[in-house]
């Protein structure tokens, strides 16, 4: 053999595989005549530092249109950005605030409020926002098949009296002592368009933002509306969210300045993160959900309340808060966060962590045999610590994973064969809209089968006050409480806060109760 | 060759209809429905059951699975529950984007083999050969879901020179060079262990051709050996390098999921991955099927061509 005499020899041959490799792997990168990366960075680092610019913003899971009601996976962010409810409730108090209703009367009797709207509110497609609009979302909302939260208290609104287009008065059917996380919770929806709301086509609200397009799991794009009722806001020209599923990947993409703003990393990323500098971690504080392990009373060997009551002195809470939730929350024996009329020191400290006096609950009852522990993705952790601890007092436990659709079917179904880790919301608003908005707590049909008529009565009483806060209120949200303590159908963990992760040039970030983000006046530096 | 297609197609065709019955009765197996994940945690029973029955599931299996089939057969694909959208709009933009990364990784790994095998053949040396063995036992043994991250964390945080993942924002078409920087990690981390298995398949079918006698015969005629590479012995072993390309055209549809998910790559991998979970039963079912019809279609592809390269094949389907 001859290569070289062939004028096609070894060097030459390697010459050119070495520039064709140059040309395939490194020369498009190179010598492009744009920087994808550059471009990707864009938006943030060449925007305005006040007005102007493209916030882009990373989530796990992506829109699911039929559920635009429920408050979950990426609903949040499109209620936020495109939607407006009749008040707002600040982060930290249950004292609502003027929206697009500028005041409010509630009757005596609290049968019926009156609301006086805002004049200068146009919906995105031009059409002014009236009281006939208050009446079609408050209507849609109470529909079974939006499946949302409130709807039992949007129900008891049986009349609609519109006096003017900027007055209306809302027969109730009871006094609803949580009409105002109602007034905070429904978005005001456009009638106009909302066949449209279920297929996901288009999304027509009041808000900062006006909805663009979706990409269906890959990405939800919104823009300014310039006739936003507020002067000169929002500051962004442009919101931009990704659909990144991995956790990793979204902690690539924030890292590599992809995106500005990441929700959900996992807590130990967060926790790396805000350590690193560069990065803000927001905790949700005012919108927190709560981890607990619920419990089948059903069950022959969880029927007895000692056992759940063992539980409930077994469980390390400090420990999950500390270890998997990366101190993002704090331990709870009650189902109320801190800021809650209903949260109450001395109760929650009933079932803090005695394992004597767990292992002697045990003693004077049926020791149990080895019991499921159900969890989703997401809660295995929680539930490898519920485990250990259980097994410290003599309980046996088998861990059950299965996967998110399987355990919702559970859930509502009444299926889960003894114990299960999850979280739950709302306990953040009136404590009563808890016992009738949240399936784990609803006094007459719940996942753990707890039947109970003081419990049921306690729920009613508090939810049929007149007022949501104040003395009466608090006694009844107490008599809940020791309701919830006694039977322990629930065993509450503690609070968890979702978490936004943004990079420094992010300011002004703000959310509502429900974790949605408000972007009003956020910009970029 | 017509002859012999024809007499394939009717067994590909029934693996086809089996697939759908059992992909239909399989999906209904799997505990957890759309209802429940439409109507959400909190929902009554009341509610569910009115959503199943918006849904269409509150009727018999066998009338499910016949209104289904004539939909599919009719290609009226329908929406998809829980995504939203059209099923055809959704398969079609994930199957693109799957196809031309898939695609971009598949040529990048043919490039590199028949470059690499044909160099270790009309060049062997033992340094040659050691890095040739060294870098596909790595191209092998790494799985995807570690040279994906490793990708990313080298050329788009440690050195930021290309994007972390995404597709390119305005398409494939209209900015190239945006777009080939947008597929160039995901397309290598595809393509690595495709291209280490048909470099390996290839340099030794060339081996074993430049050691058979006719090869003697021609360079005793004073044919350069480059040409007996190139024209004679490349081309007789390229019928099994086709077999393995099948194989691994499978192999790396599959991997595909696993690179969309590092690269966030919007591909039919993310969709079957967000419809199963999710029970999207008619999104699930299309894609579901659509795979076995490619699994299919490559299989018949791959059977045709070494039909075509080897007669013996064709001689014999037509008997």
């Amino acid at each position: 053999m001859n290569s070289t005499s062939s004028g096609f020899g070894r060097r030459n041959f390697l010459r050119t595989s070495g520039i064709a490799a140059a040309a395939i792997f490194g020369g498009a990168a190179l010598a492009a005549c744009t920087s994808a990366v550059s471009e990707q960075k864009a938006g943030g680092d060449d925007a305005t530092p006040v007005r102007g610019g493209t916030l882009k913003v990373g989530i796990r899971e992506d829109l699911v249109p039929a559920n635009l009601l429920t408050n979950t996976a990426a609903t949040p962010i499109v209620i936020g950005l495109v939607y407006e409810s009749l008040i707002r409730y600040p982060n930290d108090t249950l004292d609502p605030k003027p929206l697009l209703a500028k005041s409010w009367q509630l009757a005596a009797d609290g049968r019926s409020l009156s609301l006086d709207l805002r004049d200068d509110v146009k919906f995105h497609s031009g059409r002014p926002f009236t009281a006939k609009d208050v009446e079609f979302s408050l209507r849609t909302y109470a529909d079974a098949k939006w499946s949302a939260q409130l709807r039992s208290s949007a129900a008891a609104v049986t009349g609609f009296d519109i006096v003017s287009p900027t007055r209306i008065v809302l027969r109730l059917a009871h006094p609803l002592s949580n009409i105002y996380d109602l007034l905070d919770t429904v978005p005001i929806l456009d009638s106009e368009t909302a066949d449209k709301l279920g297929t996901g086509d288009t999304y027509i609200g009041t808000g900062p933002f006006k909805y663009v397009q979706r990409v269906p799991n890959s990405q939800l794009i919104f823009e300014k509306n310039p006739d936003y009722w507020i002067p000169e806001r929002p500051y962004l020209d442009r919101v931009e969210v990704s659909i990144i599923p991995d956790p990793n990947a979204l902690l690539n993409a924030l890292k590599s300045g992809q995106i500005a703003a990441a929700r959900e990393l996992s807590y130990r990323d967060a926790e790396n993160l805000g350590k690193s500098g560069g990065y803000t971690v927001h905790d949700l504080e005012g919108a927190e959900l709560q981890a607990y392990v619920g419990v089948n009373v059903t069950e022959p060997a969880l029927a007895d309340v000692r056992v759940r009551q063992a539980i409930a002195y077994s469980l390390d809470r400090e420990r999950i808060i500390n270890e998997v939730f990366r101190g993002a929350g704090y331990p709870l024996n009650v189902p109320w966060p801190k800021n809650s009329p209903a949260f109450d020191e001395s109760r929650n400290t009933k079932y803090s962590r005695d394992l004597p006096k767990a292992k002697q609950l045990l003693d004077q009852s049926a020791r149990p045999p080895k019991l499921p522990l159900t969890f989703a993705p997401g809660y295995g952790e929680v539930a490898q610590i519920v485990q250990a601890n259980l097994a410290d007092v003599g309980i046996e436990v088998e861990l059950d994973p299965v996967d998110a659709a399987t355990f919702v079917k559970q859930l509502t179904g009444q299926q889960f064969r003894g114990l299960w880790v999850t979280d739950h919301s709302w306990a953040q608003f009136v404590p009563s809209t808890l016992t009738v908005s949240a399936y784990p707590f609803n006094a007459r049909r719940n996942a753990s089968r707890y039947d109970s008529p003081a419990y049921t009565a306690a729920a009613d009483t508090a939810w049929q006050l007149a007022q949501g806060t104040g003395p009466e209120a608090v006694r009844a949200y107490q008599a809940v409480t020791d309701q919830l303590l006694e039977g322990l159908f629930l065993i509450e963990i503690g609070v968890r806060f979702q978490q936004y992760s943004t990079v420094n040039k992010v300011h002004g970030f703000a959310w509502t109760k429900r974790r949605e983000p408000v972007l009003t006046d956020t910009f970029l530096s | 060759m017509t002859r012999y297609l024809l007499h394939r197609l009717p067994s590909a065709l029934l693996v086809l209809f089996g697939a759908s019955v059992l992909i239909f009765l399989l999906l209904r197996l799997v505990p957890g429905d759309p209802a429940t994940i439409l109507a959400g945690n909190d929902a009554t029973p009341q509610t569910i059951e009115v959503i199943r029955h918006q849904l269409g599931l509150d009727r018999a299996v066998p009338v499910q699975y016949l209104h289904w089939l004539g939909d599919v057969l009719t290609l009226d694909l329908g929406r998809s529950y829980i995504i939203g959208g059209e099923i055809t709009d959704l398969v079609g933009r994930g199957l693109t984007n799957t196809l031309v990364l898939t695609v971009t990784a598949l040529l990048l790994a043919v490039l590199v083999s028949l470059v690499v095998s044909v160099a270790s053949v009309l060049w062997p040396s033992r340094w040659l050969d050691t890095v040739v063995a060294a870098a596909n036992t790595i191209a092998v043994a790494l799985p995807t879901f570690v040279v994906g991250p490793l990708l990313v964390l080298v050329f788009a945080i440690a050195i930021p020179v290309l994007p972390a993942g995404g597709v390119p924002p305005d398409g494939f078409i209209a900015r190239p060079d945006i777009a080939v920087q947008y597929l160039l990690l995901p397309a290598i981390c595809l393509a690595l262990p495709v291209s280490a298995a048909l470099t390996r398949f290839l340099t030794e079918a060339l081996r074993t051709e430049l050691a058979k006698q006719y090869v003697l015969t021609a360079r005793s005629l004073g044919i350069g050996y480059r040409e007996i590479v190139t024209r004679g012995a490349l081309r007789n072993a390229l019928p099994t390098m086709l077999t393995v390309l099948g194989i691994q055209t499978g192999q790396l549809l599959g991997g595909a999921v696993l690179v969309e998910a590092a690269f966030v790559w919007p591909g039919i991998g993310q969709l079957i991955e967000q419809g199963i979970s999710r029970r999207d039963y008619p999104l699930v079912q299309v894609l579901l099927l659509l795979s076995v019809a490619v699994f299919v279609v490559i299989q018949l592809i791959t059977d045709v061509a070494h039909a075509w390269l080897d007669p013996r094949i064709r001689i014999g389907g037509r008997s």
